[in-house]
């Protein structure tokens, strides 16, 4: 895929992203309205929880899952950049989108 | 959790990203003093919200500067290297930083922003001086061009002192970890100031930067529990609304009346929070 058409998609994709955040963010605050639910998870999340929550579909997890898509959104883009500059065999390039790729999910499991 | 708690976020996002989007900002520096003094949250929350808000606003305005092929992504990606290690050391610091020191640190850097906002404004408008790559630019090859419908030309630019704006945007990361911000201001002014990118090239290169910058920090908030629902949900909206209607009306506004205002705002919440954060008040 060349590089015009591959930001050209990634454009639509961070568009689409935002778009479902938004939809679930407002589902989610519909959930809080209707269920009077307001307990939120405080200190280290657990994986599982973030993955199923606990109850799952309460609202404050769905709101998290709204969060989760969003920032997917840049990490997407830079998962773009490493797929193109790879096909396009521009290895310094391919490095450099790699290491930013890691540092991006490595901060995750800091701490 | 109140539905007037949840309005007030929202209004205070709102304002914010209108005010930011007026000045090419995210409005980070605002949405956190406002969120802390006017919601009474802890700083560790109101960051969390505002760093997800920023991530928000980045990918929300990216396809615009995607269409008009500005962004330059070889720098972006050069300079992401620096300004996400800066998130992960800010973000990595903020777990275990005080409130008193956040907030002390959140002050001295609205200060500092302020005076620099204020110092340009005095100094001349210096005009774009082009400059040939430096040697690391080259061999990355870092500078790039693109077309100015103003002018109607293509602009071919080169990038220099490459090394100290990587410096300078690894600071822009950190600040960003740590106070959940998205650091744009800084990031183009290294590259317009210190390297000479054009401003166009330089705001939409930033834009793509904060968005990587912030969701490095964002995963590590999350992680941490830093990122409260029912805060973060009406924060985003809100930002998102707030920008969208403030990039409308930059058009049409002068923008020497909003800086103003801008660094008076910017005085009194850092004065502010360095008073709440060492005590005094």
């Amino acid at each position: 895929m060349s590089l015009r058409r591959m930001e050209l998609f990634v454009s639509r994709l961070l568009r689409l992203g935002v778009l479902v955040c938004g939809v679930t963010m407002a589902l989610g605050l519909g959930l809080l309205w209707w269920s009077g639910d307001t307990s939120s998870p405080f200190g280290v999340l657990s994986v599982e929880w973030v993955l199923w929550g606990d109850p799952f579909l309460q609202p404050s997890h769905v709101l998290f899952l709204g969060f989760l898509i969003l920032v997917a959104t840049p990490v997407m883009r830079v998962v773009a950049s490493v797929t193109t500059y790879v096909s396009e065999g521009d290895w310094v390039y391919a490095a450099i989108t790699g290491t930013v790729l890691t540092i991006l999910v490595a901060g995750m499991f800091l701490g | 959790m109140t539905p007037q708690f949840v309005i007030q976020a929202l209004l205070i996002a709102l304002g914010s990203g209108f005010l930011g989007a007026l000045l090419g900002l995210g409005g980070g520096v605002i949405m956190v003093p406002l969120l802390v003094f006017v919601l009474g949250l802890p700083i560790h929350i109101a960051a969390g919200a505002s760093i997800v808000a920023v991530v928000a606003t980045s990918s929300a305005s990216a396809s615009v500067y995607m269409r008009a092929e500005v962004t330059n992504m070889r720098l972006g990606m050069f300079l992401a290297l620096a300004t996400t290690l800066g998130a992960v050391t800010g973000a990595g610091l903020v777990a275990g930083a005080s409130e008193a020191a956040l907030k002390t640190v959140f002050g001295a850097t609205l200060l500092y922003a302020s005076g620099v906002m204020w110092h340009q404004m005095r100094s001349t408008r210096r005009s774009w001086v082009p400059m040939p790559n430096d040697h690391v630019a080259k061999r990355l090859r870092l500078g790039s061009s693109y077309f100015d419908a103003a002018r109607g030309e293509e602009i071919n630019y080169g990038v220099s002192r490459s090394l100290p704006a990587f410096v300078i945007t690894y600071l822009a990361g950190v600040e960003s970890g740590l106070l959940g911000i998205g650091g744009g201001g800084i990031n183009m002014s290294a590259m317009n100031a210190v390297s000479s990118v054009p401003m166009k090239a330089a705001v939409a290169t930033s834009n793509f930067m904060i968005g990587v910058t912030a969701a490095t920090s964002a995963l590590f908030y999350i992680r941490h529990g830093f990122v409260d629902s029912f805060v973060t949900a009406p924060v985003v909206l809100g930002t998102l609304i707030g920008s969208l209607i403030g990039a409308r009306v930059a058009l049409r506004v002068r923008g020497v009346v909003i800086k103003r205002v801008f660094i008076v705002v910017l005085l009194v919440l850092g004065l502010r929070m360095i008073t709440s954060g060492v005590g005094l008040l």
